[in-house]
């Protein structure tokens, strides 16, 4: 145990160190000052609800994603020109970029990875002042990027249609983008659905603000600043929806009112072709689930009559946001309020929207990071307590780590909880569950052989779960960008087989992950030992029944999940096993904690057998959890993940290279029986 | 450990086989080999499809398979599997000491044998096939999802018929691209000459293009192009050259049959190749192999939805009647995770059609029905597992902290 | 050791079996009867094998049918054949088929579909004319433009050389191109099928041309 105590403090800095590289000096922006919105703007705003992938959500949850997705960060740190550091909030800065796009198109929000992909669209890689140069990584905001828009737009095309030959080819290397190309695809696709989220309230605009002007000719330009694009619901001619859009496809006639008639229409097509994607409006009719965007209620005001009042109204409601925020915060302020009351009120009525805020208090609350720091902290209080192991210092040290690893456990449950009630589910419909779930149980493990052993082993794998899970489950979700409480497809719309198979199969999962670190901290305790020339065999017996304990843990898990899985599968589609790889995951998981055993009570594995299998068992774990769903095949592709293999591969290695330590350990433990034999000493006893 | 030599004589093999069979060692071994194979199953679907993966890795006594690069033979899912059978019964169930601290353990056996027996009575026994209907249509007959068959059809001049003369799946299967076969029958005036099957097919009419590359005869301006199988088994679409010849040697008719102009979906009619012999219509052509439930099964309602402004099916469900001639109609819903069980098979919602259907176009549903003796026999083992290893594991329990406790004392007391 | 000696036993005992499962592909075994239930006993007389095998162009064109409300464009699906050399890009919101081919995809051929009748041939003959810069034709010259078969029907083919403007959104121009198209309006609809680029390479590529728009089905499934 001594042994680590040396290395461990170094290992911990570096944890703690690594969230502070990210923390550099804010970039600096073009803009000469910034206000910022009031708080209460800010809150109001990210209430508004809106329908989003099957779901009504609040508007709060899709910045966040969005600023992630653009940004990899959930802030937006800038310097502006009069020396003030601004940090915004993902909220705030939605609000910029719906109503007060030019504002927000000077914002550094879109990160590129290495300057390469800059240079590549024809940009130059400096900051607004035009002499220091940007980081290889660095944030850019729209306008500095403008330049390079066209090339932008074709080469993303290009790697687009790569990209989906690269997956019609079944992974033809040839197709396959290189790094910067990747990057130079994500770039295109976040700078045109930032382009969609500026123009939104195009409509609502008279021509003022269209996200890059090079889009429209300019007599057109000169046309939409004289047009209201909602009274134009009234005043178009007489035609059916299919009949106006092929006037617009037409070349437009000779007269100068035919041309006129012509621009307008394609400008009206225009906006409402920009308004797409936010569902902002609750749908007329009450059994319609499909929430309504703004480009929707123009088409639909423009193809029925009876609709256009309706219409109209919704479309107003915008316009009066759009104008007030031009008189002022408190104007807009109050229009927001009201604006948000009546959308509410009726998502209520649809009973819509009933955990909207508990959703903001789940992302606000920050449970995950409080409960990632906490295992940090926890790790360093550990860290302390292996200066002077065994004493009456040492043991307080490990129960005060316990308990903050405690309360960790406690935010990870309670941000599990909320998610749970948001979405009316049991803990897991999705990847990003299991990461979150699998954390908790294996530091529910680590925490309850702690309270059986009281060595310091149980508190080192709960706390060491949780550093490397919460930091998985931050990754993760930063990398996805997505949002992460999602519906489900019909076969798993089951409460109770997502309680009971999915929530074991998991256990079983975290249970095969803690014994793999027990038998980490085994395999580097006997190598460190024997370099000492030492060995603590009751410790490592301890250590030993331990992981057995847990790898019989895992098999009662692992074997009641894969059972209930095939169950379910019987019982929903007729078949009890189909081979299916998750199904193979899972039952590998089984397999080898089945050979654990009976080659531990075959004799043909002792100690260090054991706890060498423990990692070959988390190599499996690993490999059904993360690599199965990547393979392509089966049904449980439900969680397709770019760059998993990577990942996976290096765990595995380093996993190896404890795996070497172990061999070397017992090749050198054989040497000594051998020599030992010749002075019949007594073997090494087997712990039962 | 004071290793006593093994006794090799004759005599002695049946103790030996015994003891082998019986052996920790051999349970550990086959449970290593089971993990690497299935492995090797998973990674081989990416390659070779969910279903000749199963059959080359799971349900084989053998394979042959290769490892970086280094072709490896190893024993097959089926063999192993009997194996361990043979292993658990004789080693965890005979062999072993019954006593009390064995319980939980002899009992889990128990149910892990269950489980592998369930297991192979459903590999040898069961059916699985499927029914696909439009609202308003009734049918007994279930489909095969990848056998296909040759019929013989005498047709009525409007393409009615009572019955037909099959030539069934498995030994279609076997008759090569280049092989020849020829079946006489009796009931027919005229004898049936297969001249090569393609698991996976397609016609090229000769006036296009891609013709050009294909070898083998042309048939009323068409050639059959064989094409590599497809990984999802039920995607091939086989196809075959046939020649009918009259007994009473008049010329020979030829044709290209393909599975293609079986059908799609349950409205259409099946369009068979037709040929006349004396002054009676025939029609050949390949279908899917099918069989019949004892009952009829009426689509009356297919419910669909989706998540709202997604293109992700939410719920789809089906209203149905059964109709028996024993019992009054019974109105039933089939969806998912809800099957309907009766008279021995179990009918799933499995999916829907056709494919590319918009909100408001009329759809099809399809069920998967089964047939399966162990059925639920991974419920009770799974039952009497989960007994078993829970009874174990609170004695080890109760062993393990009674044991960390003693120690702690011992070390307080020291 | 004693495992290895059973691996080959049982080694031995399979192939024994799959060699007497071998006899069985020699041995002629007669068709067997079978009653056909209710439900299947009506059967379609097809007129000829293109009939029989009209399902052959969909299954030629690979498309993933298992994957419902991909696509763009509305009105039921159309099934083809993609020509050699040919890449199909995909449907768009305004095409239903979209290719493009030669050495660096600029030849482009696409299938568009309007309700109505899209404005009138002469309209449409003309738009195309316009676009490439050419002289507009007149009523007579329209009616006598050749005719190629598209759904089955007669649609005008026209070909016109020039230098292309393709308009929409872009002011680039392309000299020495030759537009191919082919347009089907009737009161259920318009069909257009056009195909632009290099004038050499659309020459090149008629053949292809044709094979595809006789390709084109509805698809009824």
């Amino acid at each position: 145990m001594n042994s680590f105590s040396k290395i461990l403090p170094a290992l911990a800095a570096v944890v703690l160190l690594t969230p502070c590289l990210e923390a550099r000096e804010a970039p600096k922006s073009a803009l000469q000052n910034y206000v910022p919105w009031e708080d209460e703007t800010v809150h109001t705003f990210e209430n508004l609800l809106v329908q989003q992938d099957g779901r009504v959500k609040p508007l709060y949850t899709v910045a966040r994603f969005t600023l992630l997705q653009f940004s990899g960060k959930s802030k937006v740190s800038f310097q502006t020109q009069d020396g003030e550091t601004h940090s915004i909030h993902y909220a705030a800065w939605l609000l910029d970029v719906l109503f007060r796009g030019q504002i927000a198109k000077d914002l550094p929000v879109f990160v590129v990875d290495d300057t390469a992909a800059v240079v590549q669209i024809g940009v130059s890689p400096m900051m607004p002042d035009g002499t220091t140069p940007k980081s290889k990584r660095d944030r850019y905001s729209y306008n500095e990027l403008i330049s390079g828009r066209a090339k932008l737009a074709e080469l993303s095309a290009q790697y687009a249609e790569k990209e989906e030959q690269h997956k019609k080819s079944e992974k033809d290397p040839q197709f396959e983008l290189d790094r910067v190309e990747g990057m130079i695809l994500t770039l295109g696709r976040n700078i045109s659905s930032f382009e969609f989220l500026v123009g939104q309230f195009g409509f609502a605009r008279q021509g003022e603000m269209l996200v890059n002007e090079n889009i429209l000719p300019p007599e057109m330009i000169e046309l939409a600043k004289r047009l209201d694009t909602i009274e134009m619901l009234d005043k178009m001619p007489e035609m059916t929806l299919e009949q106006l859009v092929q006037t617009v496809r037409q070349q437009p006639g000779a007269t100068e009112e035919e041309r006129m008639f012509s621009g307008a229409l394609r400008l009206f097509f225009f906006h409402a072709n920009s308004a797409r994607g936010l569902n902002l409006f609750p749908p007329q009719k009450t059994d319609d689930e499909v929430w309504v965007s703004g480009g929707d209620a123009l088409l639909a005001g423009l193809a029925s009559k009876e609709v256009r009042p309706w219409a109209k109204e919704q479309l107003g409601g915008i316009r009066t946001l759009v104008k007030a925020q031009k008189e002022g915060e408190p104007a807009f302020l109050a229009a927001l309020k009201t604006f948000s009351a009546s959308q509410r009120s009726i998502a209520e009525s649809r009973g819509e929207g009933t955990y909207s805020e508990m959703e903001i208090s789940l992302y606000r609350g920050k449970w995950f990071s409080y409960s990632l720091m906490c295992f940090i902290f926890a790790f360093i209080v550990m860290a302390f307590s292996w200066l002077t192991p065994g004493s009456k210092v040492g043991r307080t040290l490990i129960l005060v780590a316990s308990l903050i690893a405690l309360v960790g456990l406690i935010f990870d449950i309670y941000g599990i909880t909320l998610r749970s009630i948001i979405r009316q589910r049991p803990p897991i419909t999705n990847l990003y569950d299991t990461v979150l779930f699998i954390t908790g149980v294996a530091v529910l493990l680590g925490l309850i052989i702690e309270y059986f052993t009281r060595v310091g082993i149980g508190t080192l794998v709960a706390v060491f779960s949780g550093v490397m899970g919460m930091f998985l489950a931050m990754k993760y979700e930063a990398k996805e960008a997505t949002d992460t409480i999602t519906q489900l497809v019909a076969v798993l719309d089951t409460n109770f087989w997502l309680a009971t198979h999915v929530t074991i199969i998991n256990i079983g999962y975290a249970a095969g992950l803690v014994s793999a670190i027990i038998g980490i901290i085994y395999l580097t305790g006997r190598f460190f030992g024997m370099l000492r020339g030492k060995t603590n065999k009751d410790f490592n017996q301890v250590l030993t029944r331990m992981n057995y304990g847990v790898i019989c843990f895992c098999l009662f898990f692992s074997l009641v999940g894969t059972v209930l899985g095939g169950i379910w599968a019987n019982y929903s589609w007729g078949r009890f096993w189909g081979w299916d790889p998750k199904e193979n995951g899972a039952l590998m998981i089984c397999l080898w904690t089945l050979v654990i055993l009976h080659g531990r009570m075959g004799g043909m594995i002792r100690e260090i057998g054991i706890h060498m299998n423990s990692l070959v068992l988390a190599i499996i774990v690993t490999f059904s959890w993360w690599g199965v769903n990547n393979l392509g095949v089966g049904l449980h592709s439900y969680g397709f993940t770019e760059g998993v293999w990577g990942s996976l591969y290096t765990s595995w290695m380093v996993l190896g290279v404890f795996m070497l330590m172990g061999v070397a350990v017992w090749l050198q433990e054989r040497k000594k029986k051998s020599t030992a034999k010749d002075k019949s000493l007594p073997e090494e006893s087997v712990p039962a | 450990m004071a290793k006593t030599p093994i006794d090799w004589s004759p005599a002695n093999w049946p103790r030996l086989l015994y003891r082998f069979l019986t052996s920790f060692k051999l349970a550990t071994v086959i449970l290593i080999l089971m993990t690497v194979v299935t492995l090797l199953g998973t990674l081989g679907q990416v390659e070779h499809g969910l279903h000749s993966a199963k059959e080359k890795y799971f349900h084989s006594f053998f394979f042959t398979d290769k490892i970086f690069g280094i072709p490896v033979f190893l024993p097959g899912g089926l063999l192993l599997m009997l194996v361990l059978f043979t292993n658990m019964t004789l080693g965890a169930l005979v062999k072993v000491r019954k006593r009390w601290k064995g319980a939980g353990l002899l009992i889990s056996h128990f149910g892990m044998l269950m489980l592998l027996a369930g297991g192979f009575i459903t590999w040898a026994f069961s059916t699985d096939g499927y029914m696909a209907l439009y609202p308003g249509m009734t049918t007994n007959r279930v489909e095969s999802y990848r056998e296909w068959q040759l019929e013989v059809i005498p047709l009525s001049k409007e393409g009615v018929a009572e019955k037909a003369w099959i030539y069934p799946s498995e030994l279609l299967d076997q008759i090569q691209s280049d092989e020849q076969r020829i079946i006489k029958t009796e009931a027919l005036p005229f004898d049936v000459v297969i001249n090569g099957y393609s698991r996976n097919a397609t016609p090229i009419p000769v006036t296009a293009p891609m013709a050009a590359s294909v070898t083998g005869r042309e048939i009323d301006g068409y050639k059959l192009s064989p094409q590599k199988t497809s990984k999802e088994a039920e995607q091939n679409l086989p196809g075959c050259f046939v020649e009918f010849r009259p007994k009473d040697g008049t010329t020979p008719v030829e044709a290209i049959l393909w599975a293609g102009s079986y059908r799609f979906d349950p409205k259409e009619k099946p369009m068979p190749f037709t040929f006349t012999v004396g002054d009676q219509l025939y029609g050949a052509l390949l279908i899917k192999k099918s069989w019949t439930v004892p009952f009829e099964l009426r689509l009356d309602e297919f419910v669909f939805e989706r998540h709202p402004g997604v293109s992700m099916a939410r719920n789809y469900e089906s209203r149905v009647t059964r109709i028996e001639a024993s019992e009054p109609d019974k109105a039933l819903e089939i969806k998912m995770n809800e099957p309907m069980r009766h008279a021995g098979y179990t009918f799933f919602q499995e999916s829907f059609g056709p494919s590319g259907s918009q909100p408001g176009d009329e759809m099809f549903s399809q069920f998967a029905v089964a047939n399966n003796p162990a059925d639920q026999w991974p419920l009770w083992a799974l039952i009497i597992n989960g007994i078993g290893l829970g009874i174990h594991f609170v004695i080890m329990l109760v062993n393990f902290t009674t044991r960390s406790r003693n120690k702690q004392a011992h070390a307080a007391i020291s | 050791m004693m495992l290895r000696h059973f691996i080959r036993y049982v080694a031995a005992t399979t192939f024994f079996l799959s060699v007497s499962g071998c006899g069985d592909r020699e041995s002629t075994a007669g068709l067997v009867e079978r009653e056909l239930s209710s439900s299947e006993r009506e059967f379609k007389l097809a007129e000829s094998s293109t009939e029989r095998f009209r399902y052959q162009t969909r299954h030629a064109a690979g498309g993933d049918s298992s994957v419902p409300g991909s696509g763009g464009g509305g009105g039921p699906k159309l099934v083809f054949t993609t020509p050699e050399g040919w890449t199909d890009k995909g449907a768009s919101m305004m095409r239903d088929i979209n290719f493009s081919f030669g050495e660096k995809g600029e030849g482009e051929c696409y299938v568009a579909r309007l309700p109505g009748a899209g404005g009138g041939l002469l309209a449409n003959v003309n738009r195309w004319c316009s676009q490439m810069g050419a002289e507009a034709l007149t009523e007579e010259q329209v009616a006598a433009l050749p005719v190629k078969p598209l759904f089955g029907q007669p649609a005008r083919f026209v070909t016109v050389d020039g230098t292309y403007s393709p308009g929409m959104g872009t002011t680039d121009t392309f000299a020495n191109y030759r537009l191919m198209g082919l347009i089907l309006a009737s009161d259920a609809g318009a069909v257009f099928v056009k195909m632009t680029g290099p004038k050499e390479l659309v020459t090149k590529n008629e053949a292809a041309f044709d094979q595809f728009t006789q390709s084109i089905d509805v698809n009824t499934n």
